[in-house]
């Protein structure tokens, strides 16, 4: 199951409703809480699309306690089950920011701009950077499907996808890899 | 015995070098007078600089320092507009008239001095300013709609410092006005500041042992400003810094930071900064100031800034105009 989350919304339930910014680390605290609150009333949610299209001002402390933190932690509680995260609504600067804290914590996410394309944000390879679009270009696939359309060997497309599966870029199911699906 | 502190007829993070070497200077018994009588003209940074050696002062001494309100009436009501008087009541025995000023729009004052203590304050502060901000650098400094956004970030983080890391209070304040002979442009200034426990302080527990006997305010200076470095072991902690030094190399502006003894700065291709300055005269806290520069020089502007604002009084040394001096 696909949640949409209006970060904005959430902000106006876990701080004030007059606030239109992100910004300080105890509003991102706030913020990441709430989120994780829906999401453990919400159990069966799999994949989490985080609309920024209505907040203002994104800053470098909020965008690591909202995103990177709650990207930290999912990996660290989902035994069971993986969550996968999407971004959407980003301008340029909120993308900025995202982009930096995710590298300063060797993660990453894929971003939907605001008209509909897709690109990763935070740290990866050119390999997986390559893979990603890839995927994303054809659609579902298996790593031997993948390694002849990039005229790769199969070992590093392999390598390749299972890096971005481990990230949460992409998804996995037995033998095939599959892009994150639009909310 | 009272000790003089003087204000420089034109006091912005250049003069306060000279106001810094007072401070340092006035002997810890005596209780000290900031006479600010002959002053013309203060920046944001000045006026921020000047609350944090009130608080100084008076925490050194048990008892507010004096002030004397400038001589000029002018300049004192343009004081009074920025809301430094407000502030100051509070930390310094004030020596003249304090203009009662009513609230206007101001051309020049993007946001008055405002204290930041909590992080409450620093959502209020970048509410408060951002639509007027955005007008500002959009429509006088010319630049892209999307520098506005970072203008927001980069004012959150300078004031966040001070909540996260100085141990105490401080102040913000954004003007806006012409920089004449230094750069022939209009800037937007913002000036951050506190009497806190300044980097190396902060720093210390974490960084001192790695640099031995080099330790001091530079050394934490550069750890924090070129590296990112924190207090929290977290890699997510420390960006802001980053943040406004990023977003201001794609707007051509410039950010300097003065702890202690120790004086940073990201210095554009425009000013003839130096980026780094060791062995200053003590003076507690961290002081910020980040400079957006217009787009490209607008001499039009510049002539206009003069009938908006007569008599426009020059720094000679750096070509400040005084923005509204009467």
């Amino acid at each position: 199951m696909i949640a949409e989350i209006d970060v904005k919304a959430v902000l106006s339930r876990s701080v004030c409703e007059f606030h239109s910014d992100l910004v300080t680390r105890s509003t991102g605290r706030a913020v990441r809480s709430g989120i994780e609150a829906h999401l453990q009333e919400h159990p069966d949610v799999t994949v989490v699309v985080l609309d920024f299209s209505a907040v203002r001002v994104l800053d470098c402390s909020c965008a690591d306690e909202v995103v990177a933190q709650l990207l930290l932690r999912r990996s660290a509680g989902e035994a069971d089950r993986p969550t996968y995260f999407l971004v959407r609504g980003l301008d340029e600067t909120h993308a900025d920011q995202i982009d930096d804290v995710l590298r300063r914590h060797g993660l990453a996410l894929v971003a939907e701009e605001r008209g509909g394309a897709r690109r990763l944000l935070g740290w990866v390879t050119e390999l997986m950077r390559t893979a990603w679009a890839g995927l994303a270009s054809r659609g579902p696939a298996e790593a031997e499907e993948l390694a002849s359309d990039l005229a790769w060997p199969v070992a590093d497309a392999r390598a390749a996808l299972d890096e971005l599966a481990f990230h949460h870029l992409v998804m996995r199911a037995e033998s095939r890899y599959l892009p994150l699906p639009a909310a | 015995m009272t000790a003089l502190v003087e204000v420089a007829q034109f006091f912005d993070d250049r003069s306060f070098e000279q106001f810094a070497a007072a401070f340092a200077a006035a002997p810890a018994g005596e209780r000290v007078l900031v006479d600010a009588h002959a002053c013309e003209w203060a920046s944001p940074f000045g006026f921020v600089a000047l609350l944090c050696a009130g608080q100084a002062l008076a925490e050194r001494h048990g008892a507010k320092p004096l002030l004397t309100v400038p001589a000029d009436r002018d300049v004192a009501h343009y004081w009074a507009r920025t809301g430094f008087f407000r502030e100051a009541e509070a930390l310094f025995e004030i020596h003249g008239t304090v203009p009662r000023v009513k609230p206007q729009a101001e051309t020049t004052v993007l946001l008055e001095v405002t204290p930041v203590r909590v992080a409450g304050d620093v959502h209020k502060v970048v509410d408060h300013i951002q639509e007027r901000a955005a007008a500002i650098l959009t429509a006088e400094l010319g630049l892209d709609p999307k520098a506005t956004v970072g203008f927001g970030m980069a004012l959150s983080e300078a004031c966040q410092n001070i909540v996260e890391h100085a141990g105490t209070g401080g102040w913000v304040a954004v003007h806006a006005y012409t920089w004449r002979r230094r750069l022939g442009r209009r800037v937007v200034v913002i000036a951050v500041a506190d009497a806190g426990v300044g980097f190396r302080q902060t720093l210390a527990p974490t960084q001192a042992a790695a640099f031995g006997e080099r330790w001091g305010d530079a050394r934490a200076l550069e750890a924090a400003f070129i590296h990112g470095v924190s207090r929290f072991r977290d890699p997510g902690r420390g960006q802001g810094l980053r943040g406004i030094r990023r977003w201001l190399d794609r707007w051509g502006g410039k950010m300097s930071i003065r702890s202690g003894t120790a004086r940073i700065a990201m210095v554009p291709p425009w000013d003839e900064d130096v980026p780094l300055k060791d062995g200053l005269d003590m003076f507690p806290g961290a002081q910020v100031q980040v400079v957006i520069p217009a787009a490209a020089p607008d001499r039009s502007r510049a002539a206009n800034d003069s009938s908006e604002a007569p008599p426009a009084r020059t720094r000679p040394d750096t070509g400040t105009t005084a923005p509204e001096a009467k």
